[in-house]
Protein backbone atom coordinates (compact mmCIF):
# COMPACT_ATOMS: atom_id res chain seq x y z
CA UNK A 1 0.00 0.00 0.00
CA UNK A 2 1.42 3.25 -0.75
CA UNK A 3 1.75 5.87 1.88
CA UNK A 4 -0.73 8.69 1.88
CA UNK A 5 0.23 12.28 2.82
CA UNK A 6 -1.88 15.21 2.79
CA UNK A 7 0.19 18.65 3.34
CA UNK A 8 -1.12 20.97 6.31
CA UNK A 9 -3.19 24.26 4.70
CA UNK A 10 -4.36 27.08 6.57
CA UNK A 11 -7.94 25.14 7.30
CA UNK A 12 -6.78 21.27 7.28
CA UNK A 13 -4.22 19.53 8.78
CA UNK A 14 -1.26 17.63 7.98
CA UNK A 15 -1.87 13.80 7.32
CA UNK A 16 -0.05 10.72 6.82
CA UNK A 17 -0.84 7.27 6.55
CA UNK A 18 1.56 4.62 6.72
CA UNK A 19 1.48 1.07 5.66
CA UNK A 20 4.55 0.06 6.77
CA UNK A 21 4.99 1.39 9.79
CA UNK A 22 1.33 1.03 10.79
CA UNK A 23 0.71 5.01 11.57
CA UNK A 24 -1.83 7.00 11.24
CA UNK A 25 -0.73 10.30 11.81
CA UNK A 26 -3.49 13.65 11.91
CA UNK A 27 -2.06 16.54 13.08
CA UNK A 28 -3.34 20.38 12.71
CA UNK A 29 -6.87 22.29 12.62
CA UNK A 30 -9.63 20.68 11.07
CA UNK A 31 -11.70 23.46 8.92
CA UNK A 32 -11.98 21.79 5.77
CA UNK A 33 -14.61 23.28 2.96
CA UNK A 34 -16.29 19.79 2.55
CA UNK A 35 -15.22 17.77 5.27
CA UNK A 36 -16.61 14.32 3.83
CA UNK A 37 -14.88 15.33 0.80
CA UNK A 38 -11.65 16.25 2.23
CA UNK A 39 -11.50 12.92 4.01
CA UNK A 40 -12.94 10.86 2.05
CA UNK A 41 -9.41 9.40 0.84
CA UNK A 42 -8.32 8.96 4.00
CA UNK A 43 -11.16 6.34 5.54
CA UNK A 44 -10.84 4.31 2.16
CA UNK A 45 -6.96 4.02 3.18
CA UNK A 46 -8.08 2.50 5.99
CA UNK A 47 -10.57 0.77 5.05
CA UNK A 48 -8.23 -0.76 3.03
CA UNK A 49 -5.80 -1.02 5.01
CA UNK A 50 -7.81 -3.14 7.71
CA UNK A 51 -8.87 -4.98 4.89
CA UNK A 52 -5.78 -7.61 5.18
CA UNK A 53 -2.92 -5.21 5.10
CA UNK A 54 -2.73 -4.03 8.66
CA UNK A 55 0.59 -4.95 10.19
CA UNK A 56 0.53 -6.18 13.97
CA UNK A 57 0.24 -2.94 15.80
CA UNK A 58 -1.47 0.09 14.25
CA UNK A 59 -0.66 3.30 15.99
CA UNK A 60 -2.98 6.53 15.44
CA UNK A 61 -1.42 9.90 16.95
CA UNK A 62 -4.07 12.64 16.36
CA UNK A 63 -2.75 15.82 17.31
CA UNK A 64 -5.90 18.40 16.66
CA UNK A 65 -5.78 21.59 17.63
CA UNK A 66 -8.84 22.86 16.85
CA UNK A 67 -11.84 21.68 14.28
CA UNK A 68 -15.25 22.21 13.19
CA UNK A 69 -18.60 20.41 13.79
CA UNK A 70 -18.46 18.23 10.81
CA UNK A 71 -14.89 16.88 11.62
CA UNK A 72 -16.39 16.49 15.25
CA UNK A 73 -19.28 13.88 12.78
CA UNK A 74 -16.08 12.85 11.02
CA UNK A 75 -14.04 11.67 13.77
CA UNK A 76 -17.27 9.76 15.18
CA UNK A 77 -17.29 7.45 12.07
CA UNK A 78 -13.37 7.47 12.06
CA UNK A 79 -14.15 5.69 15.32
CA UNK A 80 -16.49 3.51 14.66
CA UNK A 81 -14.37 2.55 11.72
CA UNK A 82 -11.59 1.62 14.06
CA UNK A 83 -13.41 -0.28 16.56
CA UNK A 84 -15.07 -2.06 13.78
CA UNK A 85 -11.28 -3.26 13.51
CA UNK A 86 -10.60 -3.37 16.91
CA UNK A 87 -11.49 -7.09 17.72
CA UNK A 88 -9.01 -8.41 14.67
CA UNK A 89 -6.30 -5.94 15.33
CA UNK A 90 -4.14 -4.12 18.33
CA UNK A 91 -5.06 -0.49 17.82
CA UNK A 92 -3.16 2.25 20.19
CA UNK A 93 -5.22 5.89 19.81
CA UNK A 94 -2.94 8.91 21.14
CA UNK A 95 -4.67 11.72 21.45
CA UNK A 96 -1.96 14.81 21.68
CA UNK A 97 -3.34 18.05 23.38
CA UNK A 98 -1.24 20.96 24.30
CA UNK A 99 -1.45 21.68 28.05
CA UNK A 100 -3.00 25.09 27.59
CA UNK A 101 -5.81 23.93 25.09
CA UNK A 102 -8.08 22.58 27.57
CA UNK A 103 -10.71 22.20 25.05
CA UNK A 104 -8.80 19.73 22.96
CA UNK A 105 -8.18 17.55 26.14
CA UNK A 106 -12.40 17.95 26.80
CA UNK A 107 -12.72 16.56 23.39
CA UNK A 108 -10.09 13.55 23.74
CA UNK A 109 -12.12 12.78 27.04
CA UNK A 110 -15.05 12.48 25.34
CA UNK A 111 -14.01 10.77 22.40
CA UNK A 112 -12.58 8.11 25.57
CA UNK A 113 -16.19 7.93 26.51
CA UNK A 114 -17.97 7.12 23.69
CA UNK A 115 -15.10 4.94 22.66
CA UNK A 116 -15.49 2.58 25.55
CA UNK A 117 -13.44 -0.58 23.56
CA UNK A 118 -10.98 1.77 21.73
CA UNK A 119 -7.63 2.15 23.78
CA UNK A 120 -7.33 6.50 23.80
CA UNK A 121 -4.37 7.53 25.64
CA UNK A 122 -4.32 11.10 26.16
CA UNK A 123 -0.96 12.86 26.40
CA UNK A 124 -0.28 16.36 27.05
CA UNK A 125 2.76 17.48 24.92
CA UNK B 1 -65.78 -36.75 -1.25
CA UNK B 2 -62.04 -37.57 -0.03
CA UNK B 3 -60.58 -36.42 -2.91
CA UNK B 4 -61.72 -33.02 -2.58
CA UNK B 5 -60.95 -32.88 0.92
CA UNK B 6 -57.49 -34.37 -0.18
CA UNK B 7 -56.96 -31.32 -2.26
CA UNK B 8 -58.69 -28.86 0.04
CA UNK B 9 -56.22 -29.95 2.87
CA UNK B 10 -53.34 -28.94 0.22
CA UNK B 11 -54.62 -25.70 -0.44
CA UNK B 12 -54.70 -25.22 3.08
CA UNK B 13 -51.10 -26.50 3.87
CA UNK B 14 -50.25 -24.24 0.79
CA UNK B 15 -51.41 -20.81 2.49
CA UNK B 16 -50.09 -22.02 5.26
CA UNK B 17 -46.44 -22.68 4.24
CA UNK B 18 -46.92 -19.28 2.03
CA UNK B 19 -48.33 -17.49 4.97
CA UNK B 20 -45.21 -18.39 6.91
CA UNK B 21 -42.93 -17.54 4.55
CA UNK B 22 -44.32 -13.70 4.19
CA UNK B 23 -44.23 -13.63 8.31
CA UNK B 24 -41.09 -14.72 8.18
CA UNK B 25 -40.28 -11.75 5.52
CA UNK B 26 -42.23 -9.51 7.51
CA UNK B 27 -40.14 -10.32 10.69
CA UNK B 28 -36.99 -10.17 8.42
CA UNK B 29 -38.03 -6.70 7.37
CA UNK B 30 -39.10 -5.60 10.75
CA UNK B 31 -35.69 -6.59 11.94
CA UNK B 32 -33.94 -4.56 9.71
CA UNK B 33 -35.99 -1.92 10.41
CA UNK B 34 -35.35 -2.20 13.76
CA UNK B 35 -31.34 -2.02 13.27
CA UNK B 36 -32.18 0.73 10.77
CA UNK B 37 -34.11 2.30 13.27
CA UNK B 38 -31.46 1.91 16.19
CA UNK B 39 -28.71 3.45 13.80
CA UNK B 40 -30.58 6.26 12.80
CA UNK B 41 -31.43 7.03 16.49
CA UNK B 42 -28.26 6.40 17.75
CA UNK B 43 -27.28 8.84 14.68
CA UNK B 44 -29.77 10.85 15.98
CA UNK B 45 -28.44 11.18 19.31
CA UNK B 46 -24.85 11.31 18.34
CA UNK B 47 -25.87 14.59 16.14
CA UNK B 48 -27.12 15.98 19.36
CA UNK B 49 -24.03 15.23 21.08
CA UNK B 50 -22.03 16.84 18.65
CA UNK B 51 -23.41 20.23 18.44
CA UNK B 52 -23.79 20.39 22.46
CA UNK B 53 -19.96 19.37 22.51
CA UNK B 54 -19.28 21.91 19.37
CA UNK B 55 -21.09 24.70 20.84
CA UNK B 56 -19.19 23.87 24.01
CA UNK B 57 -15.88 23.54 22.58
CA UNK B 58 -17.19 26.99 20.31
CA UNK B 59 -18.18 28.63 23.27
CA UNK B 60 -14.25 27.68 24.89
CA UNK B 61 -12.80 28.84 21.74
CA UNK B 62 -14.65 31.95 21.48
CA UNK B 63 -13.31 32.68 25.10
CA UNK B 64 -9.81 31.41 24.45
CA UNK B 65 -10.11 33.96 21.45
CA UNK B 66 -11.16 36.77 24.00
CA UNK B 67 -8.91 36.21 26.50
CA UNK B 68 -5.77 36.52 23.64
CA UNK B 69 -7.19 39.91 22.18
CA UNK B 70 -7.02 40.90 25.35
CA UNK B 71 -4.06 40.33 26.51
CA UNK B 72 -2.48 41.49 22.51
CA UNK B 73 -4.35 44.65 23.86
CA UNK B 74 -2.46 45.42 26.92
CA UNK B 75 0.60 44.39 25.29
CA UNK B 76 0.17 46.98 22.73
CA UNK B 77 -1.04 49.43 25.22
CA UNK B 78 2.19 48.20 27.30
CA UNK B 79 4.26 48.87 23.92
CA UNK B 80 2.70 52.22 23.35
CA UNK B 81 3.79 53.30 26.85
CA UNK B 82 7.13 52.31 26.45
CA UNK B 83 7.29 53.57 22.86
CA UNK B 84 6.26 56.58 24.31
CA UNK B 85 8.73 56.87 27.44
CA UNK B 86 11.41 56.28 25.33
CA UNK B 87 10.20 59.15 22.80
CA UNK B 88 10.06 61.70 26.03
CA UNK B 89 13.40 59.85 26.98
CA UNK B 90 14.84 61.53 24.39
CA UNK B 91 13.33 64.73 24.35
CA UNK B 92 14.61 65.06 28.12
CA UNK B 93 17.90 63.89 27.22
CA UNK B 94 17.88 66.50 24.50
CA UNK B 95 16.70 69.28 27.07
CA UNK B 96 18.85 68.28 29.69
CA UNK B 97 21.90 68.18 27.44
CA UNK B 98 21.78 72.08 27.21
CA UNK B 99 20.73 74.64 29.96
CA UNK B 100 20.38 76.83 26.80
CA UNK B 101 16.53 74.96 25.39
CA UNK B 102 15.39 74.08 28.89
CA UNK B 103 12.10 72.40 28.76
CA UNK B 104 11.35 73.21 25.49
CA UNK B 105 11.15 69.41 23.80
CA UNK B 106 8.51 68.98 26.00
CA UNK B 107 6.68 72.29 25.98
CA UNK B 108 6.74 72.23 22.57
CA UNK B 109 4.52 69.31 21.92
CA UNK B 110 1.61 70.86 24.76
CA UNK B 111 1.71 73.68 22.36
CA UNK B 112 1.37 72.09 19.11
CA UNK B 113 -1.24 70.15 20.79
CA UNK B 114 -3.36 72.90 21.86
CA UNK B 115 -3.16 74.37 18.13
CA UNK B 116 -3.88 71.65 16.17
CA UNK B 117 -7.35 71.33 18.26
CA UNK B 118 -8.22 74.29 17.89
CA UNK B 119 -7.40 74.21 13.86
CA UNK B 120 -9.25 70.79 14.11
CA UNK B 121 -12.29 72.57 15.60
CA UNK B 122 -12.00 75.65 13.37
CA UNK B 123 -14.93 76.16 10.91
CA UNK B 124 -12.45 78.60 8.86
CA UNK B 125 -11.50 77.41 5.19
CA UNK B 126 -7.81 77.77 5.71
CA UNK B 127 -8.23 74.17 8.13
CA UNK B 128 -11.12 73.11 6.02
CA UNK B 129 -9.30 70.03 5.09
CA UNK B 130 -7.18 69.78 8.60
CA UNK B 131 -9.43 67.54 10.73
CA UNK B 132 -8.13 65.62 13.46
CA UNK B 133 -10.55 62.64 14.07
CA UNK B 134 -8.47 59.90 15.78
CA UNK B 135 -6.51 59.13 18.01
CA UNK B 136 -3.69 57.97 16.46
CA UNK B 137 -3.91 61.24 13.92
CA UNK B 138 -2.86 63.32 17.78
CA UNK B 139 -0.12 60.51 18.21
CA UNK B 140 1.61 61.68 14.89
CA UNK B 141 1.83 65.13 15.70
CA UNK B 142 2.52 64.27 19.20
CA UNK B 143 5.31 62.29 18.47
CA UNK B 144 6.14 64.71 15.55
CA UNK B 145 6.44 67.79 18.17
CA UNK B 146 8.16 65.22 20.77
CA UNK B 147 11.27 64.63 18.95
CA UNK B 148 11.30 67.59 16.39
CA UNK B 149 14.91 68.70 17.73
CA UNK B 150 15.94 65.33 18.48
CA UNK B 151 18.61 65.76 16.06
CA UNK B 152 20.34 67.59 18.79
CA UNK B 153 21.79 64.72 20.09
CA UNK B 154 24.47 64.90 17.50
CA UNK B 155 25.08 68.94 18.02
CA UNK B 156 28.60 69.22 19.81
CA UNK B 157 27.65 71.11 23.19
CA UNK B 158 30.25 73.28 22.65
CA UNK B 159 28.44 74.68 19.28
CA UNK B 160 24.86 75.32 20.85
CA UNK B 161 26.16 76.44 23.85
CA UNK B 162 29.07 79.07 22.33
CA UNK B 163 28.91 81.43 24.55
CA UNK B 164 31.37 83.34 23.19
CA UNK B 165 33.34 83.78 19.75
CA UNK B 166 36.84 82.05 20.93
CA UNK B 167 35.22 79.22 22.36
CA UNK B 168 35.70 76.04 21.21
CA UNK B 169 35.78 73.45 24.05
CA UNK B 170 36.59 76.63 26.86
CA UNK B 171 37.01 79.90 25.85
CA UNK B 172 40.39 80.75 24.49
CA UNK B 173 40.43 84.79 25.94
CA UNK B 174 42.52 83.19 28.05
CA UNK B 175 45.24 81.82 26.24
CA UNK B 176 45.37 84.98 24.52
CA UNK B 177 45.30 86.96 27.51
CA UNK B 178 48.60 85.02 28.33
CA UNK B 179 50.06 86.03 24.94
CA UNK B 180 49.17 89.74 26.18
CA UNK B 181 51.05 89.23 29.10
CA UNK B 182 53.69 88.18 27.48
CA UNK B 183 54.30 91.02 25.15
CA UNK B 184 53.81 93.23 28.23
CA UNK B 185 56.42 91.50 29.97
CA UNK B 186 58.42 91.79 26.84
CA UNK B 187 57.84 95.54 26.79
CA UNK B 188 59.23 96.05 29.94
CA UNK B 189 62.10 94.18 29.56
CA UNK B 190 62.79 95.95 26.28
CA UNK B 191 62.66 98.99 28.05
CA UNK B 192 64.68 98.05 30.71
CA UNK B 193 67.62 96.74 28.39
CA UNK B 194 66.89 100.09 26.25
CA UNK B 195 68.00 101.73 30.35
CA UNK B 196 71.14 99.30 30.30
CA UNK B 197 72.12 100.56 26.49
CA UNK B 198 72.53 104.01 28.41
CA UNK B 199 69.32 105.87 27.05
CA UNK B 200 67.28 108.08 28.62
CA UNK B 201 65.44 106.81 31.71
CA UNK B 202 62.80 109.27 31.68
CA UNK B 203 61.95 109.18 27.95
CA UNK B 204 61.72 105.64 28.20
CA UNK B 205 59.50 105.59 30.82
CA UNK B 206 57.48 107.01 29.08
CA UNK B 207 57.47 104.76 26.35
CA UNK B 208 56.63 102.21 28.29
CA UNK B 209 53.84 103.73 29.69
CA UNK B 210 52.11 104.39 26.45
CA UNK B 211 52.97 101.13 25.45
CA UNK B 212 51.37 99.55 27.49
CA UNK B 213 48.51 101.54 27.88
CA UNK B 214 48.02 100.86 24.24
CA UNK B 215 48.57 97.03 24.75
CA UNK B 216 45.80 96.78 27.54
CA UNK B 217 43.00 98.93 24.98
CA UNK B 218 43.67 96.39 22.40
CA UNK B 219 43.13 93.48 24.77
CA UNK B 220 39.82 94.88 25.95
CA UNK B 221 39.04 95.40 22.38
CA UNK B 222 39.80 91.88 22.01
CA UNK B 223 37.59 90.93 25.19
CA UNK B 224 34.61 93.09 23.87
CA UNK B 225 34.69 91.29 20.30
CA UNK B 226 34.86 88.18 21.86
CA UNK B 227 31.40 88.25 23.50
CA UNK B 228 29.57 89.24 19.89
CA UNK B 229 26.99 91.25 21.13
CA UNK B 230 27.53 93.76 18.69
CA UNK B 231 27.79 94.09 14.83
CA UNK B 232 31.69 93.74 13.75
CA UNK B 233 31.70 96.50 11.52
CA UNK B 234 34.25 96.86 8.87
CA UNK B 235 36.78 98.80 10.86
CA UNK B 236 36.70 96.71 13.34
CA UNK B 237 37.76 93.82 11.59
CA UNK B 238 40.55 95.70 10.39
CA UNK B 239 41.38 96.68 14.14
CA UNK B 240 41.32 93.05 14.54
CA UNK B 241 43.63 92.36 11.94
CA UNK B 242 46.08 95.15 13.19
CA UNK B 243 46.36 93.66 16.66
CA UNK B 244 46.73 90.41 15.54
CA UNK B 245 49.92 91.17 13.48
CA UNK B 246 51.71 92.11 16.97
CA UNK B 247 54.09 89.38 17.72
CA UNK B 248 56.20 87.63 20.61
CA UNK B 249 59.15 85.34 20.60
CA UNK B 250 58.07 81.71 21.11
CA UNK B 251 60.88 79.36 22.81
CA UNK B 252 58.76 76.31 23.38
CA UNK B 253 57.90 73.58 20.82
CA UNK B 254 54.16 73.64 20.36
CA UNK B 255 53.94 69.96 18.88
CA UNK B 256 54.30 68.80 22.34
CA UNK B 257 51.65 66.53 24.28
CA UNK B 258 48.67 67.11 21.57
CA UNK B 259 46.72 63.82 20.63
CA UNK B 260 47.60 62.36 16.96
CA UNK B 261 44.73 64.50 15.61
CA UNK B 262 45.89 67.76 16.45
CA UNK B 263 49.57 67.05 16.19
CA UNK B 264 49.04 65.91 12.59
CA UNK B 265 47.03 69.31 11.86
CA UNK B 266 50.21 71.06 13.62
CA UNK B 267 52.81 69.18 11.08
CA UNK B 268 50.97 69.90 8.11
CA UNK B 269 52.76 73.39 9.13
CA UNK B 270 55.68 75.08 7.92
CA UNK B 271 58.66 73.52 10.56
CA UNK B 272 59.64 76.10 12.69
CA UNK B 273 63.07 76.70 14.62
CA UNK B 274 62.59 77.99 18.05
CA UNK B 275 63.16 80.26 19.05
CA UNK B 276 60.62 81.85 16.69
CA UNK B 277 58.14 84.40 15.96
CA UNK B 278 54.25 84.08 16.30
CA UNK B 279 51.57 86.59 15.72
CA UNK B 280 49.69 87.33 18.73
CA UNK B 281 46.44 86.46 16.85
CA UNK B 282 46.20 83.96 14.13
CA UNK B 283 44.42 81.57 11.71
CA UNK B 284 46.57 78.63 11.08
CA UNK B 285 46.43 75.59 9.51
CA UNK B 286 45.82 73.55 12.60
CA UNK B 287 42.49 75.55 13.29
CA UNK B 288 41.07 73.72 9.98
CA UNK B 289 38.88 70.84 11.15
CA UNK B 290 38.27 69.20 7.80
CA UNK B 291 35.02 67.51 6.81
CA UNK B 292 35.48 64.13 6.24
CA UNK B 293 33.03 61.21 5.64
CA UNK B 294 30.31 63.64 4.06
CA UNK B 295 27.57 62.17 1.88
CA UNK B 296 27.30 64.93 -0.97
CA UNK B 297 24.97 62.42 -2.78
CA UNK B 298 22.70 61.62 -0.36
CA UNK B 299 22.27 64.94 1.01
CA UNK B 300 21.35 66.20 -2.98
CA UNK B 301 18.92 63.09 -2.90
CA UNK B 302 16.76 63.79 0.74
CA UNK B 303 16.51 67.41 -1.15
CA UNK B 304 18.69 69.31 1.54
CA UNK B 305 19.75 72.50 0.13
CA UNK B 306 21.81 74.51 3.15
CA UNK B 307 24.79 75.73 1.82
CA UNK B 308 28.07 72.92 3.13
CA UNK B 309 30.63 75.12 4.08
CA UNK B 310 33.93 72.91 3.12
CA UNK B 311 35.31 72.41 6.21
CA UNK B 312 33.85 70.89 9.26
CA UNK B 313 35.48 73.96 11.64
CA UNK B 314 37.43 76.74 11.17
CA UNK B 315 38.64 77.07 14.77
CA UNK B 316 41.05 80.40 13.03
CA UNK B 317 41.44 83.63 16.15
CA UNK B 318 41.16 86.22 13.90
CA UNK B 319 38.15 84.31 11.68
CA UNK B 320 36.60 83.82 15.57
CA UNK B 321 36.69 86.81 16.23
CA UNK B 322 35.30 88.75 12.43
CA UNK B 323 32.63 87.06 13.12
CA UNK B 324 30.07 89.90 12.50
CA UNK B 325 27.10 88.67 14.19
CA UNK B 326 26.56 86.48 16.88
CA UNK B 327 29.29 83.75 18.01
CA UNK B 328 28.77 81.72 15.13
CA UNK B 329 31.07 81.11 12.23
CA UNK B 330 29.78 79.65 9.37
CA UNK B 331 30.79 75.95 9.54
CA UNK B 332 29.22 76.32 13.34
CA UNK B 333 26.02 77.63 11.88
CA UNK B 334 25.44 75.16 9.51
CA UNK B 335 26.15 72.40 12.49
CA UNK B 336 23.56 73.81 14.49
CA UNK B 337 21.02 73.78 11.28
CA UNK B 338 22.69 70.65 10.33
CA UNK B 339 20.26 69.67 13.71
CA UNK B 340 17.18 69.53 11.63
CA UNK B 341 18.71 67.40 8.61
CA UNK B 342 19.97 64.56 11.74
CA UNK B 343 16.45 64.84 12.49
CA UNK B 344 14.68 64.15 9.46
CA UNK B 345 17.20 61.42 8.62
CA UNK B 346 17.07 59.53 12.34
CA UNK B 347 13.13 59.57 12.00
CA UNK B 348 13.06 58.37 8.20
CA UNK B 349 15.20 55.43 9.76
CA UNK B 350 12.29 54.42 12.25
CA UNK B 351 9.77 52.05 10.87
CA UNK B 352 6.95 54.43 11.72
CA UNK B 353 3.53 52.14 11.00
CA UNK B 354 1.34 53.65 8.27
CA UNK B 355 -0.73 56.11 10.85
CA UNK B 356 2.34 57.55 11.84
CA UNK B 357 4.29 58.13 8.67
CA UNK B 358 4.26 62.05 8.35
CA UNK B 359 6.23 61.92 11.81
CA UNK B 360 9.74 62.55 10.09
CA UNK B 361 7.69 65.41 7.89
CA UNK B 362 6.05 67.13 10.46
CA UNK B 363 9.44 67.21 12.80
CA UNK B 364 11.67 68.04 9.82
CA UNK B 365 9.68 70.87 8.94
CA UNK B 366 9.72 73.23 11.82
CA UNK B 367 12.97 75.46 10.41
CA UNK B 368 10.97 76.33 7.09
CA UNK B 369 9.15 79.38 6.31
CA UNK B 370 6.63 79.92 3.76
CA UNK B 371 8.41 81.48 1.19
CA UNK B 372 11.23 79.03 0.54
CA UNK B 373 14.17 80.71 3.11
CA UNK B 374 13.67 78.13 5.90
CA UNK B 375 16.16 75.20 5.78
CA UNK B 376 17.28 72.60 5.22
CA UNK B 377 14.63 71.98 2.27
CA UNK B 378 13.41 75.54 1.39
CA UNK B 379 10.01 74.70 1.59
CA UNK B 380 6.86 76.79 0.42
CA UNK B 381 3.68 76.93 2.17
CA UNK B 382 2.64 74.55 -0.58
CA UNK B 383 5.12 71.99 0.64
CA UNK B 384 4.05 72.24 4.19
CA UNK B 385 1.22 70.21 5.86
CA UNK B 386 -1.03 72.41 8.36
CA UNK B 387 0.78 70.09 11.17
CA UNK B 388 4.03 71.37 10.36
CA UNK B 389 3.08 74.88 9.89
CA UNK B 390 1.60 74.75 13.53
CA UNK B 391 4.80 73.56 14.75
CA UNK B 392 6.75 75.86 13.52
CA UNK B 393 4.92 78.81 15.42
CA UNK B 394 4.47 76.43 18.81
CA UNK B 395 8.71 76.20 18.45
CA UNK B 396 9.27 79.61 18.13
CA UNK B 397 7.08 80.91 20.58
CA UNK B 398 8.33 78.47 22.89
CA UNK B 399 11.76 79.90 22.32
CA UNK B 400 10.47 83.29 22.66
CA UNK B 401 8.42 83.24 26.08
CA UNK B 402 11.02 80.36 27.60
CA UNK B 403 12.19 81.52 31.02
CA UNK B 404 14.87 78.82 32.14
CA UNK B 405 17.37 80.42 29.03
CA UNK B 406 20.02 81.41 31.31
CA UNK B 407 21.71 83.63 28.64
CA UNK B 408 18.21 85.65 28.01
CA UNK B 409 15.58 87.57 30.06
CA UNK B 410 11.92 85.78 29.95
CA UNK B 411 10.37 87.62 27.52
CA UNK B 412 6.82 89.80 28.06
CA UNK B 413 4.00 87.81 26.78
CA UNK B 414 3.09 90.90 24.22
CA UNK B 415 6.87 91.25 22.99
CA UNK B 416 7.07 87.32 22.19
CA UNK B 417 3.62 88.01 20.08
CA UNK B 418 5.09 91.18 18.85
CA UNK B 419 8.04 89.26 17.14
CA UNK B 420 5.91 86.20 16.25
CA UNK B 421 3.67 89.02 14.30
CA UNK B 422 6.89 90.25 12.34
CA UNK B 423 7.79 86.48 11.54
CA UNK B 424 4.56 86.68 9.86
CA UNK B 425 4.77 89.64 8.15
CA UNK B 426 7.95 88.61 6.68
CA UNK B 427 6.28 85.24 5.99
CA UNK B 428 8.23 82.62 7.76
CA UNK B 429 5.08 81.90 9.56
CA UNK B 430 1.60 81.13 8.78
CA UNK B 431 -0.86 84.09 9.32
CA UNK B 432 -4.42 81.78 9.53
CA UNK B 433 -2.27 79.83 12.17
CA UNK B 434 -0.99 83.07 14.27
CA UNK B 435 -4.39 84.50 13.89
CA UNK B 436 -6.14 81.48 15.35
CA UNK B 437 -3.38 81.34 18.05
CA UNK B 438 -4.75 84.55 19.19
CA UNK B 439 -8.56 84.40 18.58
CA UNK B 440 -8.72 80.82 20.49
CA UNK B 441 -6.85 82.18 23.43
CA UNK B 442 -4.44 79.48 23.43
CA UNK B 443 -1.40 82.48 23.76
CA UNK B 444 -3.17 83.43 27.24
CA UNK B 445 -3.95 79.33 28.27
CA UNK B 446 0.19 78.73 27.51
CA UNK B 447 1.10 81.62 29.29
CA UNK B 448 -1.13 81.04 32.51
CA UNK B 449 0.73 77.57 32.63
CA UNK B 450 4.28 78.38 31.28
CA UNK B 451 5.18 81.46 31.65
CA UNK B 452 5.91 83.08 35.19
CA UNK B 453 3.98 85.51 36.44
CA UNK B 454 6.09 88.79 35.87
CA UNK B 455 6.08 88.04 32.11
CA UNK B 456 2.41 88.21 31.10
CA UNK B 457 0.98 91.68 30.10
CA UNK B 458 -2.29 92.75 28.60
CA UNK B 459 -1.79 92.07 24.58
CA UNK B 460 -3.80 93.93 22.52
CA UNK B 461 -4.39 90.84 19.69
CA UNK B 462 -7.01 93.46 17.56
CA UNK B 463 -3.97 95.23 16.25
CA UNK B 464 -2.58 91.49 14.53
CA UNK B 465 -6.00 90.70 13.27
Amino acid sequence: METLKIEETKYTPSIELNQSTGTISIIGKSYPENTFEFYEPVMKWIEEYFDGNAIEETTINLEIIYFNSSSSKLFFDFFDLLEENNNDHKITINWIYDEENESALEAGEDFQEDFEDLTINLLSK
Amino acid sequence: MQRRNKSTRRQEDDTKVSENKLIGEVEELKESFDVTIDKLIKDIKRQDKIMARSDKRQRQEYDELQRRLEEVQELQEAQKKLMDSFIKLIASAIDAKSKYTGGHCSRVPELSRMIAKAASDSEQDAFSDFKIETKDQLRELDIASWLHDCGKVTTPEYVVDKATKLETIYNRIHEIRTRFEVIHRDLTIEALNKKLAGEDPKKIDKWLKEEHQKLNEEFKFIAKANIGGEFMKKEDKTKVFDIASKTWMRHFDDTLGLAHEERDRVLNEKEQILPCEEKLLSDKIRHIIPREYFDYKEYEEKGFKIKVPEHLYNLGEVYNLCIERGTLTTEERFKIQEHVIMSIKMLEQLPFPEYLKNVPLYAGAHHETLIGTGYPRELTKDDMPVAARIMAIADVFEALTAADRPYKEAKKLSDSIKILSFMVKDQHLDEDIFKLFLTSGIYKEYAQNYLLESQIDEVDIEQYL
